[in-house]
């Protein structure tokens, strides 16, 4: 189906491009305007389909509201707060004799057991929290294309291998072996970014794509290029992968959420190297014995909160694309 | 049948292989080794030093060592656990697995119950607000940061209400002058639990074959026999208040992680429902006039739940890891919470074995669920 | 009047949609006597299956019944709460269902999904009795009576549609609809299935509405055929009569685009163009865009469904006259 999205609009874009003379002009713009044109063209489809949904709409509002959130820090940072008070990790409100003290004007959301600024904090993190999602999901979307594409076109052998592989990692219950192994060796977020990311796309992900590029390899235009000279490399890189990026970009918002999630949960156990974290704050609270005093709630509701909110986001878009790359959930 | 089991198992028990292989090359590959964690007491003389290695066999290359290991594990020799020293950790893991077991499957079961019950009502009622509250509620349920779910459930539930204790296995000043031990009880629990649903399996089975008229009566007639004889034998014991206190503790790891999971369960049966609902054989039900609670029921759910079921499949991982959230925040002694604390304090023998163990259970998952499937879709039994 | 089993009078039913009304069903009546097969032929796509939906009352939620009466036996049917149609649904009027591949629900035996239409309606005294009917109607449809313990996916088109016959005859109904029963099936099959279909209905003297796409099953199996074009019916009479004299020319260019081998030879001729979209139906009478002897007032009125004698129906302004 997503195929059908990419397609048509060159249809459109020959037929009523430019009146009557629609054809020729297509013809000779350049190649790589037309494929541009071709792509705005979907992605202007495509969003208007998005956009009738309004649970994939308030996902999108909560990533950007994160998003200005991440940027507004470094701001605030070099003009309102006075860094040596209001930096995340080693700042410290001196003016204040008790900590954690409760939210004020000075700090909106109060002060952590070390007597740092909540806010400041939880918006340092989202950057964290961006960044490990957004390189999981790439690592995780590439593998998984690449893999799933090659498995699907060549079968046999190949897919034997990389199907009964993603068949183990999906029966691996990941946070778990991350546990033992972020507890044995230093674990940066990088490198759970790494492992994240290839479990993510040599398992399950890799299953969906690669069915989905089977349904593509039978496709009538696969064998006309076949017919037209075009090698197996050529075919994959240029016919299968393109028509799999709408479900890869889906998958990617799964991913996301998947990473968020996973970093939370290690941070929380204390087992991750980093600096700061969502789930670090609330590890932060819980050693300092703050875990169940809801009194102090913004020792631990806004970075839960967070969280939560994060991965619903991203969870929310991909269900929303995934109701405009598969019609069938669409409501009639 | 029989031929599709068995391949599934073969096949299950060549991954198990690889799974040990991986675990094991995974903590081999671990910079440092006993040699360094261990040994590192500077009373030891090099020789000494030497003399330990080689009694631990780490003297020996990767290959020859993962042999023995192999061979070990096969005799059911897991090591001894550091942490618990000087207790094998067989023995460890002998103690908590059936207490994992427990929280994994009746978690699991209540959720997929609740979830499916949930989901194909809600598919029934299609827009409105109880769609899209439940939705709502459904993906909030699905994205939450578990422990923060869990935190707030022993805060509201056991803080704040006192429903239920804030964590543990069980409550030590309660147990002390128990005549019996909380393993023992636990065990009897575990017995009578199987028994019982063995036997309303096989009541259900057996009544579902009478006429139409004996049918319910037959049915819940029997249940209220076994509900009687289970009550009846605790009752006998003198031990049933002890094994209530059991059953209190139990209540909120499950509950929390039963919540978690049904989430997804319920959306996913519901959008599974949406298109059942359009095939033919939902309208010849309908044309049969049969009542709307029964088309939905027998025909729609029923091959609604076959997706479902498969889905148990890639729920198994994120069972597993929540079951491990969920008994560190209730500080509830099963094999998670018992992998967490062996990482931490570097006890690798029972890291090893915890994970073995997560393993047999992941396969085992595998395993049932693929043969609940072969039970749900005849098109599979017959080929 | 009492020999009247079905009687229709003035249906109309529409689907709502986005994109405005389908006008699916229009000012349609007819009557059905008891133990006799009526055919309901038309191009696809003209509101057959939704008649034979809004008979049972089986509609989709955006389905309006805008007007009309169904009496079964002097029972009106439009006018009955949802639990009392419930009992006329299979007890009264069962249906052999189109696409017999899906029908059949694939996780249920054979066997146990008539069981369950019979125990629906309280006919159950015990499971032997219950069995040994089932048993009765698989020989009377010619399946082996074993095969009640199987699956649906264990069977072939034809026994499948052979089992959706013996479900429809479970509750020993008043009229059974058969839409599209062998279309899914090889010609040998349809052509077998169909002469015990005829078989059947001469024995057990049944009531039947056959529907289907195909002028020549409609003219094998029954006594009177009504055409449908465009959600109307435009002609009905015998079936005999249709054959021998065609009033419509609509009707008249169905027949001529099937080849016939028992009569002269002759040119088939295709009816041009396509049926209207039921969303904007053209005015007046629906078929004068590809009428050939279409006049003003074709496009203007619309014509009555009348009789012209012998109980032969038609809906035109021009009634073709036998030899034109």
């Amino acid at each position: 189906m997503n195929n059908l999205s990419r397609r048509t609009p060159l249809c459109e874009a020959m037929t009523d491009g430019a009146g009557p003379g629609g054809i020729t002009a297509a013809l000779e713009t350049p190649l790589w305007k037309v494929r541009l044109m071709l792509f705005w063209r979907g992605l202007k489809s495509n969003y208007n389909l998005f956009r009738q949904n309004p649970v994939g709409l308030i996902g999108l509002g909560i990533i950007v509201f994160f998003f200005l959130f991440m940027t507004a820090h470094p701001i605030l940072m070099s003009t309102v707060w006075d860094p040596n008070v209001y930096n995340p990790v080693t700042g410290h409100d001196l003016t204040l004799a008790y900590h954690p003290s409760p939210p004020s004007a000075t700090h909106l959301l109060g002060t952590d057991p070390l007597g740092r600024d909540v806010l400041s904090q939880l918006m340092w993190s989202t950057r964290a929290a961006f960044m490990l999602g957004i390189v999981t999901a790439l690592i995780t979307v590439i593998v998984a294309t690449t893999v799933g594409s090659i498995s699907a076109y060549f079968g046999g052998l190949v897919d034997a291998i990389f199907m009964r592989l993603a068949d183990l990692i999906i029966m691996t219950p990941v946070i778990t072996i991350l546990i033992v192994i972020s507890s044995l060796i230093d674990v940066q977020l990088i490198h759970l970014a790494l492992v994240l990311g290839l479990l993510g796309g040599f398992g399950g992900t890799t299953i969906i794509i690669k069915s989905q590029a089977l349904t593509i390899k039978v496709r009538a235009y696969i064998e006309a290029a076949r017919v037209a000279g075009g090698n197996d490399a050529h075919i994959i890189t240029h016919h299968i992968i393109p028509n799999l990026m709408p479900l890869s970009f889906l998958y990617m918002m799964f991913s996301v959420t998947n990473a968020i999630f996973s970093e939370s949960v290690l941070s929380f156990f204390g087992l991750l190297n980093i600096r700061m974290s969502w789930g670090l704050m609330i590890y932060t609270t819980s050693y300092s014995g703050y875990l169940l005093d809801f009194q102090r709630w913004w020792l631990i509701f806004p970075a839960s909160v967070s969280i939560s909110l994060l991965c619903a986001a991203f969870y929310l878009v991909g269900r929303a694309l995934d109701e405009v790359i598969n019609p069938r959930l669409r409501k009639r | 049948m029989t031929r599709y089991v068995l391949r599934r198992l073969a096949q299950n028990v060549l991954t198990f292989f690889i799974f040990l292989t991986a675990v094991y090359l995974l903590l081999d590959a671990q910079p440092g080794d006993y040699g360094n964690i261990w040994l590192s007491d500077p009373r030891l003389t090099p020789a000494q030093r030497q003399a330990l290695r080689a009694n631990l066999g780490l003297d020996k290359p990767v290959l020859e060592r993962y042999g023995l290991w192999l061979r070990n594990i096969a005799r059911g020799d897991f090591g001894i656990s550091f942490s618990n020293y000087p207790k094998p950790v067989l023995d460890v893991i002998f103690e908590r697995a059936p207490r994992t077991i427990v929280l994994f499957l009746t978690s699991t079961i209540l959720a997929y119950y609740l979830g499916f019950l949930m989901g194909k009502i809600l598919a029934w009622k299609r827009g409105g607000v109880v769609e899209y509250g439940t939705t709502v509620v459904g993906v909030s349920l699905y994205t939450v940061f578990l422990p923060w779910f869990a935190l707030m459930m022993v805060w509201l539930f056991a803080y704040t209400l006192g429903l239920f204790p804030i964590g543990k296995f069980i409550d030590p000043l309660f147990w002390r002058r128990a005549p019996i031990d909380a393993n023992t009880v636990f065990h009897r629990m575990l017995l009578t639990a199987f028994i019982s649903t063995l036997l309303v399996f096989v009541l259900s089975n057996f009544t579902r074959r009478l006429n139409p008229r004996q049918r319910r009566p037959a049915f819940w007639g029997g249940f209220a026999v076994v509900v009687a004889a289970v009550i009846g034998y605790w009752a006998s014991t003198g031990v049933a208040q002890y094994a209530l206190d059991i059953l209190r503790h139990l209540v909120l790891p499950i509950g929390t992680l039963a919540i978690v999971n049904f989430a997804g369960i319920m959306l996913l049966t519901r959008n599974s429902m949406l298109e059942t609902q359009r095939e033919d054989y939902i309208m010849t039900a309908r044309a049969k006039g049969l009542p709307e609670k029964v088309v939905r029921d027998r025909h729609a759910a029923r091959n609604a739940l076959l997706p479902v079921a498969t889905s148990f499949i890639l729920a198994i991982a994120f069972v597993l890891d929540g079951g491990v959230i969920t008994e560190t925040i209730f500080s509830w002694p099963g094999m998670g919470l018992t992998l967490l604390e062996a990482a931490l304090r570097q006890d690798i023998p029972m890291v090893i074995g915890a994970l073995v163990f997560t393993g047999i259970m992941a396969l085992t998952g595998h395993l049932l669920a693929d043969i609940l499937y072969a039970f749900l879709d005849p098109r599979i039994r017959y080929s | 009047m009492s020999d009247t089993i079905l009687k229709v009078d003035d249906l109309t039913m529409h689907y709502t949609t986005r994109a405005g009304d389908v006008w699916a069903v229009d000012n349609v009546s007819f009557s059905l006597k008891k133990g006799e097969a009526l055919g309901l032929v038309g191009e696809s796509g003209c509101g057959k299956t939704s008649i034979a939906t809004t008979l049972l009352r089986l509609l989709p939620e955006n389905a309006v019944i805008k007007g009309g009466h169904i009496y079964l036996d002097g029972l009106e049917l439009i006018s009955l709460k949802e639990e009392e149609m419930r009992k006329v649904r299979w007890h009264r009027i069962s249906m052999v269902f189109q696409a017999a591949m899906n029908a059949l629900n694939p996780v249920h035996k054979v066997g146990d999904q008539i069981l369950e239409a019979m125990e629906n309606h309280r006919l159950v005294e015990s499971n032997e009795a219950a069995r040994q009917h089932i048993a009765s109607l698989f020989r009377l449809v010619g399946l082996d009576p074993r095969l009640m313990q199987q699956y649906p996916h264990e069977f072939s088109g034809g026994m499948r549609q052979r089992a959706i016959i013996a479900m429809a005859l479970s509750c020993n109904p008043d009229l059974i609809i058969a839409d599209e029963p062998t279309t899914a099936l090889d010609v040998i099959v349809q052509d077998k299935l169909l002469r015990e279909m005829i078989e059947l209905q001469n024995k057990l003297e049944m009531s039947m509405i056959y529907i289907s796409h195909d002028i020549a099953v409609i003219a094998e199996v029954s006594d009177r055929m009504g055409v449908m074009y465009a959600g109307r019916l435009v002609e009905l009479a015998s079936t005999t009569e249709i054959f021998k004299h065609p009033l419509h020319p609509y009707t008249h260019g169905l027949m001529s685009a099937f080849p016939s081998i028992v009569g002269p030879k002759r040119k088939l001729t295709i009816l041009p163009g396509e049926p209207p979209n039921l969303l904007h139906p053209p005015p007046g009478c629906r078929f004068h865009p590809r009428c050939p002897f279409a006049t003003m007032i074709c496009s203007e009125q619309t014509p009555e469904f009348r009789d012209l004698g012998d109980n032969h129906y038609v809906a035109c302004w021009h009634p073709m006259e036998a030899g034109r």
